[in-house]
Parts: structure tokens; sequence; C-alpha cells
């Protein structure tokens, strides 16, 4: 209860602004809820999902225009407009979705700059809309019977569907789905592996933010009863992600803060900088460009994080409540062949990184391999595990020719891996890092995280996220940020992470690497377990006593290319073994 | 009657009821963004505009826009229910001036706009009736530069606007005139004020081979396309619009443009014309006051317009005062009453002469063909 | 359309993309080095053309000011962050860069009356005024965020570009000026009219670019900035500081801002809000170049020029939208045949 003071303070004052504040008040009150809406959509796309867009202003454009022009025009019920609004909004940012989100790094800016330019050009020259001089005598909102006419009326309208979204973001954010979002920007690869679908996670956030876009449109449209592209430029795009940025992007009640920051400094100004400095300059934008400069140069994360640290409440205790556990995946029989590579190879231009690399792994064993530093262990795994495909040659797993399938895909048939480089989310917990790993455990989407209605899956995903780490020894670090683990507890991570998605082989990329001695010795005992269960086990290795302690196999590779295999003490002998790990170090 | 004297005598006395009483006027102008050389000027104009009307004190509260509707709307939300501002002042463009419409009919303060479009004050109907603006609608400048063309034998033009609603209004008067007319528009081209180059346009333009060229545009850009067509060698006659009448103009387009023809606001050539010109003063006396402000040659049209808002308020107020005191509801529609009911007055742009369907009143008199020489303006009989 | 005006257009488009191609070469510079999307450069373009144009006039140039102004408060800054450092050994420094030059260059200005100049002497003058305003910009905006994300940097750029527009109007006001061409000849080419300036802005880019190349290939500075822009951390470790490396692109990109601008003048109106759609261009041509080649920024700029000029011709209302939806195509080819990697932040 303590917890949400704040929250209902905060509440209490907006329910009871419009019978206090005066009229102008009201006013910019409006105008910061309906930036605010779209804030917080570039807060879920550029803050949390690394997209950046400059064009969100056109999809207001869209909401606005569609109300605008089919009230006017034809004469159709504002709240049908709403829905044509959403629908030819969402037709349209699929479509640019499907054409730009797929640029990688600086490209989609720059994509999101030529369709921003482009949808604002077509509206100031398309005479049915009105051109650039607008459309006039839009009508108000009428609710049954009740009309908006005033300011005051509509603040309600605008709040409730502000508080609506902030709810659904966070809602959002906090789920299986939300995880996935939050794995996107610096994580996409590992989301990929865990069996995200990260353009399609993508799509979703990108179709959400432009839907808000569209609403607050929508509203913009039935307020200002007049639209013309202005608005809609993109000027005002760039403004809205100043307003993410500067309330702290990465932080849903930011986009709040920022709109409300920015649009009370820039009437700040309008009112005081004639005072000081007389009526003959404008000086608003210069000041307001150099105020901007200095609180992100104070708080480059935002307002929002540095508001949190005033407010005295610590977080609440969480804890994972106890669930029914989650299905398990039948296991193959032992002995049964799960992974089968055949002749791969793989080149880097003309770099050969693979060269006819062969292997099984079977359903119960432990299989090494090792090979001197950059003899191409880990592109191996990227080969097998489908991050980087095999240039030629056959990779089957449990029968099934998986060479060219996303890592999703085989992720999905019962695959999990670890990465050489650590690959977490370092600001998430603990917890939720591994609950990624379970991500193709569950089912329900964005709607019903949003709603709240997947809670019960939800709690099977934290439970079982629980249960992994607490197997590998972290149980105490749940709601730790997991990059405040130490690096060999961050690999740990890695495996309870695989674990959560119930594989039947496990990948491990050097997982003893920085662990202390009495770890790496629960380390090779939770392996052996696994292998107990029948799980399949390839690892790579540099710490030899513990490879040959637990490895039933063997493969050895240099330059690319199996120099040897078997059991481990006949590894050992053998004077090929001998001549690449010795007659290579001088 | 007497007893209520004696107490507003008694309240005036006190400093903060004094405020309460002066008349105050709330101006948005674009004095930033893309309108910024229309804002600018009337920015300063306000400065010049009477500080005592009928005796009462008038405050001027003066906000910027930026070309922006959201913040027009935002400006008028402000003045009405902060300032309590008995009438608006502007603003500068077309689209700001519409969406100011609404709010200010809203919160019933009248308003001035110092935008072209007729549609701003056209029809006049339960909104509009709270209304006026000071500009020459397009279609009357329109109007002008057709009859010049047809009397001077021209059949085919082409047209390049700015690509907002500057250039967009234009082309909707002018090709509609134009028709009337039996002139032939060749052309229909659009280029945006900062472009660097309009090559594109005007060879396009020429190929069409059009007797005449009208560019549409406001302030030093429409110099651009007019010195391309000469440096590819365009021989046609060109015309301007009134958009372009101020001095930078000139400055920029120096004798590429001579002998350039456009229709203008009397107040561009005003010690041309002759001394029985009603607004022959008027004019003059708004370019000496701007003049001595900010230097010879500082002057433009724009300001004229803003300048003729001030009068027009100057001239409706005194009749709304005896009616109500500032500050009130009932002064507001008074006030809105009154310039309705303006006649005769002289504006630096013309002769107003409002009425219940007419919030212009600006009629034949208040437009000129100017022609380009000498680097001068030249009034054309 | 015949050939004679697709000639033409062709000529128009090489012209303007040679402009863009210099500003996409500071964009990539400033980008590479620093991190920062420099959607200021389009202001110096403005800011090099209208103080050229005001002392063409005979005003004193809003710039100076500026100059002046920007010089005292990193003065102040340093001159703190010294003494608490207890650092005295930077004043020299401090003071003759920021105080001693620019009171020199304002010395100059008003005692030299600048109109009646050569026009080479004025452009000089300009360039004297405006190109130290860059590294004060990387100093005062962002050499304090130095380590902060891309989005960051490009908000607070998007807020320097927002000021400098600001102090544009205040400087130079709404309307637009010109100044007087290098050269008036005028040239027959076959059937094409080619005059003086165009060859001037092309021949100037050209010599442009091939001194930068020479500069980043032969130069120790030019080597510490390549270094940099390569690997930031190993840059500094050899030696290289960033703020230095910043500083110094942030110069050029002024100087090749200024210069373009001072370029473009004679053949078009400058106004003090067109740096941001002739940046943004620039920009354009630099993402093409995935902010990293130098040469296929070049040709992205070309590429952009060339667009526009035709596009203008066919349906000029609609230009931008026709050169930015072309542009998505390039984009989706550039991404999916540059090498993918994940980019951790």
């Amino acid at each position: 209860m303590k917890q949400r003071l704040p929250l209902l303070v905060f509440l209490a004052l907006l329910a009871i602004g419009p019978s206090v504040l005066p009229e102008f008040y009201i006013t910019l009150l409006n105008y910061i809820g309906l930036y605010a809406i779209v804030a917080i959509g570039l807060v879920l796309l550029t803050g949390v999902g690394g997209l950046t867009s400059f064009g969100q202003a056109a999809f207001v454009g869209l909401g606005a225009y569609t109300t605008a022009y089919l009230t006017t025009a034809h004469a159709v019920s504002p709240w049908l407009t709403l829905l044509i609004g959403l629908t030819v909004t969402a037709a349209v940012a699929l479509i640019l979705g499907f054409l730009t989100l797929r640029l990688s790094g600086h490209y989609l800016p720059l994509g999101t700059i030529a369709w921003g330019l482009s949808l604002y050009f077509l509206f100031g020259n398309l005479e049915f809309l009105g051109g650039h001089t607008g459309l006039t005598g839009i009508p108000v909102l009428g609710l049954f019977g009740f009309e908006l006419h005033t300011g005051r009326e509509f603040y309600y309208l605008i709040w409730l569907v502000l508080l609506g979204a902030v709810l659904a973001t966070q809602n959002l954010l906090d789920s299986r789905e939300g995880r996935a979002i939050r794995a996107l920007k610096g994580g996409g690869l590992m989301a990929e592996s865990m069996g995200v679908n990260t353009a399609r996670t993508k799509i979703v956030i990108f179709l959400i933010a432009a839907l808000f876009a569209c609403v607050s449109g929508w509203l913009y449209a039935h307020l200002q009863r007049f639209v013309n592209p202005t608005p809609f430029g993109l000027h005002i795009g760039i403004e809205y992600l100043f307003m993410a940025v500067v309330g702290g992007a990465a932080h849903v009640w930011g986009a709040l803060v920022g709109a409300g920051v920015i649009t009370i400094l820039k009437q700040w100004l309008q009112d005081l900088l004639p005072k000081l400095l007389g009526q003959s300059g404008n000086f608003e934008a210069i000041f307001f460009g150099i105020l901007l400069v200095l609180v992100l140069q104070r708080a480059r994360d935002g307002i929002w994080p540095w508001v949190v640290r005033l407010i005295p409440i610590k977080a609440a205790q969480r804890v994972v409540a106890e669930a029914e556990p989650l299905p398990h995946r039948e296991m193959p029989a032992l002995g049964t062949v799960l992974l089968e590579v055949k002749d791969a190879c793989k080149r880097f231009g003309g770099l050969v990184a693979n060269n006819n690399m062969s292997l099984t792994v079977k359903a119960g064993e432990v299989m090494a391999l090792i090979g001197p530093n950059g003899a191409g262990k880990s592109t191996m795994f990227n080969c097998i595990s489908g991050v980087d495909p095999v240039t030629s040659g056959e990779v089957r797993f449990i029968g099934e020719r998986i060479d060219h399938l996303e890592s999703r895909e085989i992720a999905r048939r019962g695959m999990g891996r670890t990465f050489q480089h650590v690959r977490l989310l370092p600001t998430m917990s603990v917890l939720e890092n591994v609950a990624i790993g379970a991500h193709l455990r569950g089912s329900k989407g964005v709607l019903s995280a949003s709603l709240r209605l997947e809670r019960a899956e939800e709690a099977r995903l934290l439970a079982e996220a629980k249960r992994q780490l607490e197997r590998v020894g972290l149980g105490e670090h749940l709601f730790d940020e997991a990059g405040s683990l130490p690096l060999g507890q961050q690999r740990v991570l890695e495996i309870a992470r695989a674990l959560c998605a119930d594989p039947c082989l496990l990948l491990l990329d050097e997982p003893a690497a920085g662990l202390r001695y009495l770890e790496k010795q629960a380390l090779a005992e939770l392996l052996r377990k696994l292998r107990g269960e029948g799980m399949g086990i390839l690892l790579v290795e540099h710490d030899m006593d513990f490879v040959m302690g637990l490895a039933d196999r063997v493969v050895v590779m240099e330059f690319g290319e199996k120099i040897s295999e078997g059991l481990p003490e006949e590894v050992q002998k053998d004077p090929v073994v001998l001549e690449a790990y010795l007659g290579g170090v001088e | 009657m007497k007893r209520k004297s004696l107490v507003v005598a008694l309240l005036s006395a006190g400093a903060v009821t004094l405020a309460y009483a002066d008349i105050t006027v709330g101006v948005t102008v674009s004095a930033t963004g893309p309108a910024a050389s229309l804002g600018i000027p009337e920015k300063n104009t306000v400065a010049l505009m009477p500080t005592n009307i009928g005796g009462q004190k008038v405050n001027y509260i003066v906000l910027d826009d930026g070309s922006d509707t959201t913040t027009g709307v935002k400006n008028v939300r402000k003045l009405t229910s902060e300032d309590k501002v008995d009438i608006i002042l502007g603003s500068s463009t077309t689209p700001v001036s519409l969406a100011m419409i609404d709010p200010a009919a809203e919160a019933e303060t009248p308003m001035i706009s110092m935008a072209a479009s007729a549609a701003i004050v056209e029809p006049v109907d339960a909104k509009k009736r709270w209304i006026f603006k000071t500009p020459q609608n397009d279609v009357q400048m329109a109007t002008a530069i057709t009859e010049h063309m047809s009397n001077n034998g021209i059949k085919t033009v082409a047209f390049i606007g700015f690509n907002d609603a500057y250039g967009e209004g234009w082309w909707q008067q002018f090709s509609k005139v134009a028709e009337a007319r039996k002139i032939k528009v060749v052309a229909n081209e659009r280029y945006a004020r900062t472009d660097t180059s309009v090559t594109g346009q005007v060879l396009k333009m020429m190929s069409a081979n059009p007797d005449a060229v009208l560019v549409a545009g406001a302030g030093t850009p429409s110099a651009l396309p007019q010195k391309a067509l000469k440096e590819k060698g365009y021989k046609g006659k060109m015309y301007q619009t009134h958009g372009v009448a101020n001095n930078d103009f000139l400055r920029v387009c120096g004798k590429d443009c001579e002998g350039t023809f456009l229709p203008a606001g009397p107040v561009l050539v005003a010690s041309q014309l002759p001394d029985s010109n009603p607004v022959k003063k008027s004019a003059l006396e708004y370019i000496n006051k701007y003049e001595k402000a900010h230097g010879p040659g500082s002057v433009s049209t724009f300001g004229a317009h803003g300048w003729d808002s001030g009068l027009l308020l100057a001239h409706a107020a005194p009749i709304a005062l005896k009616k109500a005191k500032p500050g009130t509801k009932e002064f507001r529609a008074a006030l809105r009453d009154a310039l309705e009911g303006l006649k005769d007055v002289y504006g630096a742009h013309g002769v107003f002469n409002m009425s219940p369907t007419d919030h212009l009143g600006l009629d034949q008199r208040a437009r000129v063909m100017v022609k380009i020489e000498g680097g001068k303006w030249v009034l054309q009989k | 359309m015949d050939l004679q005006i697709a000639l033409l257009l062709g000529q128009d488009g090489i012209v303007n993309g040679a402009i863009y191609a210099l500003l996409a070469l500071a964009l990539v510079l400033v980008f590479a080095v620093t991190r920062v999307i420099y959607i200021p450069q389009g202001e110096f373009v403005a800011y090099g053309a209208l103080t050229l144009a005001a002392f063409q006039a005979g005003k004193t140039p809003g710039t100076l000011w500026f100059l002046l102004g920007a010089g005292v408060l990193v003065a102040v800054i340093d001159t703190v962050i010294a003494v608490r450092a207890g650092a005295l050994g930077r004043m020299k420094r401090i003071v003759l860069w920021n105080l001693a030059y620019p009171a020199v260059v304002a010395g100059l200005v008003l005692g030299l009356e600048p109109a009646k100049l050569p026009l080479v002497a004025q452009a000089a003058l300009s360039l004297v005024i405006v190109v130290p305003l860059g590294p004060m910009i990387y100093r005062l905006a962002f050499q304090p965020l130095a380590e902060a994300s891309v989005l960051v940097l490009l908000i607070v750029s998007v807020a320097v570009h927002t000021a400098m527009v600001g102090l544009g109007l205040l400087f130079f006001g709404a309307e637009g000026s010109r100044t007087t061409p290098f050269s008036e000849a005028q040239f027959t080419l076959g059937t094409l009219n080619v005059n003086g300036q165009t060859l001037w802005v092309i021949g100037s880019s050209i010599v442009l670019i091939i001194a930068l190349y020479q500069f980043f290939g032969r130069t120790l500075y030019g080597k510490a900035l390549r270094a940099t822009a390569i690997n930031r951390v190993g840059a500094r470790l050899m030696g290289i500081s960033t703020t230095m490396a910043g500083k110094l692109s942030f110069t050029l990109a002024a100087g090749i801002g200024a210069f373009s601008g001072i370029l473009i003048a004679p053949i078009t109106t400058v106004y003090y809000d067109t740096g941001f759609l002739v940046g943004l261009k620039g920009f354009v041509a630099a993402i093409i170049a995935g902010l990293v080649s130098y040469p296929l920024a070049a040709a992205g700029a070309i590429l952009v020029g060339l667009l526009e000029s035709f596009s203008s011709f066919w349906a000029s209302a609609f230009k931008e939208v026709i050169v930015f939806t072309l542009i998505i195509p390039v984009l989706v080819w550039r991404s999916l045949t540059s090498h993918h990697v994940e980019e951790e932040e």
C-alpha cells in the first residue's frame, strides 16, 4: 500500500484538477496528456525496444486526418472513425514496419524520417484532405448524449486514455512478451536463441506505438476541431522523441514527465523571457535548446529516474508465488543420437573457420569439444544452434535436418545453449533473465499481457525460472540485477536460462570459466545429474580437469578441423593432440 | 448611475482594479518558424500601436506561435482564460488563423486575423461572427493580376508557388479567375521555402512555353524561381504576388526582378499615390512610424496588416467603451458589434467598410498594380 | 523530357549533390569519432553564408557576438576545472583560444570595414568567425556527455540545433540573403550553359574531398582521428585523447559546413533555417554510407542530388515524397548487404 501512495496522491490530484485549476492549466494538461500518449509509444519502441523513430507524428496525423475527413465529409460518427483510424494506422504501420524494420542500425531512423516526411507532404498535397490549409468544422465528441465541448470535459477523456496506456504498457513490459521486448535492445541474438521471434516482436511494438499515436491524433482532432499538416511534420516527430528522452526513455512514467516538462518549460519561457529581455527578439527557442542540453548533461537517463530517487520509498520485497509446474518435454530414450553433424563447413569470405567437422551427441552423454583458442569451437556452436548457419554440410537434430532453420526454430525443437561471451540483460533481474529461457513454454500474447489475463501462466513461468535458479545455486539472487553478479555466476545464470526452456540437448560454451573450485564441483555435479536424467550435453571448456572428469567422449579441434576423437583417456594420449596443445605453445 | 461611478472612482484608486479597467489586447503572430518574415514586422508593429484608446490604457500581450497551429490555439486559450483579453490580433498565416477560430468564438472574444485566405471570415456564421481580418483576399489580388494579364495580351501562364498554404491558396484562386478570363494555365509547380534549387520546376515551366510566369511566394524566397528563370533565359513577363512586398525582396532579387508586376496594398507605394487618395495619409503615417523605429527601408506590407488591425481596434473600442467596461463579456460583445459596424476607416491597405456579411470590408481601393523599375516599387496606372 | 533538359537536370543534381557530399563527409567524420549524429551541421552552412552576406551588406554579423560569448563561457568553465584540478599550466591555452583569439577577430572585423575588402578576404574572415564555434559547441554541449548513449547524444544534438536556429533568426532575421559570386563567367559545353560558380562548387568539393583524404592518410592528426573512429578505447590507451579528437572533428565539420555555405550563397538564397533541409540531405547520404564510408557518402550525396533534381521536374509538389520513398529501397539494400553486427550498448 505504502508503495502505491505517490501514485494514489497523483491520481487524486488529477481527479480534482479540473474543479480547482484555472482554464489555461487544463488546456496545458490536455496537451501534455496528448503528447504523453505518443511518448509512451516511443518509450516502448525507442527507450525499451531500441528502435529510434522520428516518424510518430505522422501516425498522429493518420488518426487525426481519418476522423477529420470522415466526420466532415461523410458525417461518420467519431467513435466509428476511431476504429477506422486504428485500422488504417495498423495497415500503414504494418506496411512501413515490414519495409523499414528490417533496416539495421542507423538505417532505421532514416527510414522513419523518410516516411515521416512523405506522409506530411501527402497530407499537404491531397486536396480532399484540405491541403496545406487544413480541414475545419470537425464535430465535438459526444458520449451518451453528453457533449465534450470544453477543455475541462475533454480533460477526463484524455487522461483516462493516457492512464490506460500507462497501465497497459506497464503490464505488457512485466510479462513474457515484455521480457522479449526488453531483450530487443542489446539482446536480440540471445532472444532468438531462446525462441523469441525478434522480427515479429519489433513489428508488435512498432504497431503499438503507432496505435497510441493514432489515438492521440484522434483526440487532438476533436479537441482542436481543426487539422492541417503542420502538427504532424518531422519537427514535431523529433519533439516527441525529445519528450521521451528527457523524461527518461526507458520508463513508462518518463513519457509523462517528459511531455509535462517540455510543455511547461516552453510555456514558462514564453511568459518569462519577454519580461526579462523585452519584446524585441525571439529568445524562446534559444533558451529552450540550451536548457535541454543542460538537463541532459545533469540527468542523461532522463528526469524520471532522478524523480524516483527523490521519493523515499523502497521497492516492495517481491516473492515468486508457488505455481503448478510447466509440462515437460518427452525426453528421447537414453542413447538416441540427438545431434549429428556431418562434414560441416563454415567460411567467412575466404577464411575457413570450420572444415569438414563431424560429431555426434547422444541422449545421456556429455560430449566435450576442446581445442586451442581460435580452433573454431564457438563457430561450431553457432553453426549447430542456427545463430550463424553452416556454409555446407549437414546438421541433424533428433533425426531432422536443422542446418537451415532459424535459431528460434532449433530452440523450439529442444536445443538449449549458453554463450562464450555472456549475453544477458544486465539491468533486468536475475529471475527475469532466466524466465526469457521459458519463452517458448508460454503462449499468451500482447493483448492478454496488457490486460493481465495471463497471470496464471506468468506465475508458472516465473516459478519455473525460480526452480532452475535454485537448482544452479543462484536462489538467493532472484531479484538482483543480473549485471551485478560476478562473471562466473553470470555464466551459471545462462545455464539456468537454458534449462528453463526444458531442452533435451544442452550446448555449454565454457561454463566453468571464472568459477571457483567449489563452484566448479557443484556445476559438475549438476551436469552429471542432468546427464542422468537423459539429457545430452555438448561442452566447450578449457579446464582440462573439469572436462576429463566429466566427459564421456571428447572431440579435439584445431584450425577448424577435427584432429582427434574418442574417450577422454584415449584423446589425452593422442600424439596429435599433444602436439596441438604443447607444440602450439612456445 | 452616479453611485456606480463613485464606486468605480473609489476602486480605481487601488492599483489592482486599475489594471482591470484597461483594455487588454492579446496578440499572437508567427515570429518564428516558416512564417517568421511575416510575423516579425507584425510583432514590431504592435509596439507602434496606440497605448491609449478613448481615455483607457491599452495593454498588449504579444505571443509567438512559431507558425504552428497547435501553439496558436494554445495561445488563444491562454489569452482568453489567463489574461482575459478583450480582443485577439493574429495570427500571420491562414492555417493558424483558421485553427484559432474555434477557441476564440468559444471564449466569445473578437479576433482580427492578419492572414490572407477568405475562408477565415467567410461565410459569417455563428463562429465566424467573432472573426475579422485585414489583409486583402487572395481572390482580389488574383483578379488584379489576371486583369493586367488580359490587358497585356497574355494567353498562357505558368504558375509556381510555395508548397504550403500560401501557394495553395493562390493556386486555387488564381486558377479559378484565370479560367474565367480565358487565360490558360500551362504549368502548376511547387517549391519549398528553403529549397536551394528550382531548376526542375523552371525547366518544366519553360518547356510549356508560357507568355508569363506567376510566382506565388512570400518574401525573399520568391526571388529564387525568378532568378532561375532569368538564368535559363526566360524572356516572358513575370508576375509576383503581394507576398513579396518588402525591400529585402528587392535586395535579394536585384536586377533579375526588373520589370516584374505585382498587385499590392497601396501602402507599398504610398508616397506615389495622388493626394486625393484617402489611404495615402494613413499609409504614410504608418511608414514614418515604423521606419523611425526600425530604420529607413525596413517597412513591409505585412506589418501594415497588423497596423490596420490596430486601427480597427482603435476605431471600434471607443464605441464599445460606451456600452461596457473592458474585461467583461459585455465589452467583448460590444467590441465585436462595433467592429462589424465600422465604416470608412482609412487603413494603410485600404478603406474598411464592415458589415454583418463582410468581415473584411476592403474594396478595389485596397489594391494597386506595381512594377519593379530601377530597384524600386513603381505604381502603375 | 529531351536530352537538353536531362543534361540541365543532371548538372543541377550534381551541383547540389556536391554540397550534400561535403556535409555528408562532415557528418560521417563527426559520427565516427564522437558517435554524435550532428544535426546542427546544417546551421554552419547558414552561419557561414549569412556571415559573409552580412559583411557584404556592411553589417557586423551576429555570429561575432556568438563567438565572443561562447569563448567567455568556455574560458570560465575550463578555468574553474583547471583551478580545481590545480592544473594552472592549462590557463595559457584557455585564454589564448577562448578570449584572445575572439578578441583579435572582433578587432579585425570592427576595424577593417569588411564591406570594402576583396571577396577572398571577406570569405576568410567569415570562416575565422564561424569555424571556432564548432569546437566551442563541442566543449559546451557534447564533451560532458562523451560517454552517453547515441540516442542521448542525438537528442542533445537536436537541442543544439534548436538553439542555433533561434540564434540564427536573432542574428540575421527571417529574410534570406545572397552573396556576390566568385566568378561571373559563363561557359558553353556543347549545348549546355555552365556558369562559373557551379564549377567553383564542384571543383572546391572535389579539392576538399581530396584534401580530407590526404589529411586522414598522411598527417598525424588525421591518423589520430581515424584511430579514434575505429576504436575509441584503444586510441585512448595509445594516448589520443577523446576530447582532442572530438574538438578536432567538430572543427573540421564546422569548417566544411561554413565553407559549403560560402560556396552556395551566390547561387541560391540562404535563410537562417536553410541548414536543416540541406543538412538532412547530407544526413541521408551519410546514412546510405552507413556513417562509416567516405566514398559511399559522396556517391550517396550525388544520388540524392540527382533524385531531387529529377523529381522536382516530374512532380514538384511531391518532390520530398519521391526522394524519400526512393531512398527506402536503397536503405533496405544497404541493410541486407552490409555485415550485420549486433550493437551492444
